[in-house]
This record gives structure tokens, C-alpha cells and sequence, in this order.
């Protein structure tokens, strides 16, 4: 297989992936549409740098993240008045009945109103099942850092959490 | 420095001070078996993972160019081209196939349960408020009952901990006990889905643990005893009575 043949698979392989990270990255659906694209084809430009097929993934976020800090960040900050996000949640999928609808709601409500730092990191390490070290290569900061963001994330996810553990118990009659 | 499945547990929960953390996140830059540990005790990550997987709902559309197609309208050209594209997808088709197998969830728990000792749950001696809390997290993600009365009375065992993992996104709840020898066992259950084939019991030595797993109703159980030899019968006939869905 060609370094280019394996970059297109990559592609259309992780296409949700990325498109995940550029949401997480940039709080809007119609931003990550445009950052998987620009993405995919600057991928393909840089296609004969791949030297291992092993980890495309995390080389096609890394793509996503310097497209998204160095062409779109600056423009889409001016564009919406200082990033203040509003989370899409009609993005999350229909679950099984109301309450875990409007549970999986709030998570996503919540999670997109952390700070971006706390978001991109949240979402390669919870969503996307990096390790804090993996993490910290592709965010470029020491691991101490991944994990601090955890810590403060959690802090944030802890109230509408434990709010919906009580009431699926309550519900379940224990 | 040793770290208990509490504490690194309280760490993910927020409740250690300034230093206790420092000390944990210090610890975990060294050592990637307790980075291991730490994500996968993790309660949040399973919740958020599970809202956002299914994000987008369809795969999101792509232009790329096309691949650089034949030069002329000459009939070998194009043959040479349907050739090469069947050569990408048998290699293609090979990649996939020689991958290494991805382990599942019942041999994932096997070789987590088979890194406690006796040791381990010497230390796990929760009060009944903390076992509460931890059995009211667990049912929680996994929406159904545990039957704590019936583990709680399973002859020659002794309740120790229930606590959250997360395998591939699926919540996986862990019950450990002390044999009458302090000698660890465990019970799993995991949140499959409503889709999961029903599969009848299944015995197995798994990491050098004598398993037993069965699913009902969306729900995978698994009884890990403490080495190859341990006689699961007894406990397997209450458990596959009590979590018959």
C-alpha cells in the first residue's frame, strides 16, 4: 500500500474522529465540517511524510489542531465575539427514553462550555480513549498538564453527574 | 510510591488535597501501569464517551480528488487501473485481517482481576456508607439493579468493593470479594445493549483465573475465581439464578 493510499483510508476512517476534535476545538459544527476537510486535504498534501502507518490518527489531529491554532482560530474568535460556545446539543444522538435524552444533553451542554484548553483535552483522553501521555505529545504540553485539566473538568461534570446517578436509582426503586 | 485503588480513586473524584494530588500526578509521569490504572478507574470517562460516540451521527462528507487517474482512453491503461484497484483492496482487505485481535471485554477484566492479590483487598475495607455510595454509582451506569442482598450472602465470600470501569466506552462494574483465605474473587457485569446475543455459560481459565461469563437481556456476567482451580459451581448457581436479565 502506498503512503497515499494509506492516508486516504486513515481519512475516511477517522473522518467522525477528527470531525469530533475540530467540534471539541472549536465549539461549532459548520467550523468542524470545514476543519475535517482542510484537514483530509492537507493530509493528502503531506501524504510522502508519513514514514509508519501505525498512528495516523493521532498525525490527522495534530494536522486538525495546527490548521484550527494557525488559519480558522483567529478568524472564528473575531467572527463570534470571543468563542463563547453554544453547545449544539440537538447533535447527540436519540437514546432510549426521555431522561437519558436529557441527561446525555446536559453532558454534552457541559463538556462543550469548558475552556477550550479543558475540551480538546477532555475529549482526545474520555472520548477518543488517548492516554495522558499520548495526550500530551499531540497537545504538545508536559502530562501534568493533561492531567490537571482532567482534575478541573471533572470538578465541572461532577455536579450534573451526580444530580442524574441519584435519579437514575430513584427511578430504578432502590 | 504504592498507590490504593482509593486513593487513586478520591484523586479522580477531587477529594485529595493539594500535595496527595501532586504526588499521584507525579507518580503517573514515571509509570505508565499506574497511568493505566488511573484512567481506567476513571468514572467520568465512560459517561462522557458514551454522549459523545455517536457524534456526528453519520460519517461526515469528504472532498478529496480523485486518485491520479489513467492518462489515456487505451484499454490496457484501464485494465491496469481495475487491476491496481483490486490489488489496494485485497491489501487493504489484508491489513485489516492481520491486525492483532482486539481482546474483549471478559478477557479485559481477566487481566485486570488476575493483578489482585490477597494483599490488594486486605486494604479494601469499605464502611457500609462508602459500599452504598459505590453500589448506587454502579447501578446507576449501568441502569439495573445489582441484587447487593444476594452478593452480600454468597456463602464463604465476603463483599469488599464495587466500583466503575469502562470497557470500549461500556460501563463494566467489578464486585470484589475475599475468599474464606483473604484470596481475591469477582463478579463483573457489563452494560451491552439492548442487541447483545444472549450466550449460555461459558467456563474458561482467563489469565490464570478459573471464569465463568454468560449474557441475558444485554447484560455480560462474569465470575473470576482466585486461581485455575477454584470450583465456581456453588456461587455460579446463585448468580445465574439472581441476574437471569
Amino acid at each position: 500500500m502506498s503512503s497515499e493510499q494509506a492516508v486516504r483510508g486513515a481519512i475516511q476512517t477517522h473522518s467522525k474522529r477528527v470531525w469530533r476534535f475540530g467540534l471539541a476545538l472549536s465549539g461549532a459544527s459548520d467550523i468542524a465540517d470545514d476543519l475535517l476537510q482542510a484537514t483530509a486535504l492537507r493530509a493528502l498534501e503531506k501524504h510522502h511524510q508519513v514514514t509508519s502507518y501505525e498512528r495516523l490518527d493521532s498525525w490527522l489531529m495534530t494536522i486538525c489542531r495546527s490548521i484550527w491554532l494557525n488559519e480558522i482560530r483567529a478568524r472564528s474568535v473575531r467572527k463570534a465575539q470571543a468563542l463563547s460556545v453554544t453547545p449544539e446539543a440537538q447533535l447527540v444522538a436519540p437514546g432510549p427514553d426521555s431522561e437519558t435524552n436529557i441527561f446525555a444533553a446536559q453532558v454534552f451542554t457541559q463538556v462543550m462550555q469548558l475552556p477550550e484548553a479543558q475540551r480538546e483535552t477532555v475529549m482526545l483522553v474520555f472520548v477518543e480513549g488517548y492516554s495522558y501521555r499520548e495526550a500530551a505529545v499531540l497537545l504538545d504540553v508536559p502530562i501534568g498538564t493533561i492531567m490537571s485539566r482532567l482534575s478541573n473538568a471533572r470538578q465541572k461534570l461532577k455536579t450534573v453527574m451526580q444530580h442524574d446517578a441519584a435519579d437514575t436509582v430513584r427511578r430504578s426503586g432502590k | 510510591m504504592k498507590f490504593s485503588d482509593e486513593t487513586l480513586l478520591a484523586y479522580l473524584e477531587g477529594s485529595l488535597d493539594e500535595a496527595e494530588a501532586r504526588a499521584v500526578e507525579n507518580a503517573v509521569a514515571d509509570d505508565s501501569a499506574l497511568e493505566s490504572r488511573l484512567m481506567a478507574l476513571d468514572p467520568f470517562a465512560p459517561v462522557v464517551q458514551q454522549v459523545f460516540e455517536a457524534v456526528p451521527a453519520e460519517a461526515p462528507s469528504i472532498d478529496l480528488p480523485a486518485p491520479n487517474p489513467p492518462q489515456s482512453g487505451a484499454g490496457l491503461l484501464r485494465l491496469l487501473a481495475v487491476a491496481a484497484s483490486v490489488a489496494v483492496i485485497a491489501a487493504s482487505a489484508t491489513f485489516w485481517a492481520t491486525r492483532p485481535k482486539a481482546l474483549g471485554w471478559a478477557e479485559q477484566a481477566a487481566i485486570y482481576q488476575s493483578l489482585y492479590s490477597s494483599d490488594t483487598i486486605a486494604e479494601l475495607d469499605n464502611p457500609p456508607q462508602r459500599l452504598d455510595a459505590q453500589f448506587a454509582l454502579a447501578e446507576a451506569q449501568l441502569g439495573r439493579s445489582l441484587n447487593r442482598e444476594v452478593l452480600e450472602n454468597l456463602p464463604g465470600l465476603d463483599l469488599k468493593r464495587a466500583q466503575v470501569l469502562s470497557f470500549k466506552g461500556k460501563p463494566l462494574v467489578q464486585i470484589v470479594f475475599a475468599d474464606a483465605q483473604g484470596e481475591p474473587f469477582a463478579f463483573c457485569v457489563i452494560r451491552q445493549g439492548p442487541d447483545a446475543p444472549a450466550k449460555d455459560v461459558n467456563l474458561a481459565v482467563l489469565s490464570g483465573l478459573a471464569t465463568a461469563t454468560w449474557a441475558r437481556d444485554g447484560y455480560g456476567y462474569m465470575l473470576l475465581g482466585s486461581d485455575g482451580q477454584t470450583d465456581l459451581s456453588g456461587e455460579l448457581s446463585v448468580l445465574t439464578d439472581a441476574f437471569t436479565g
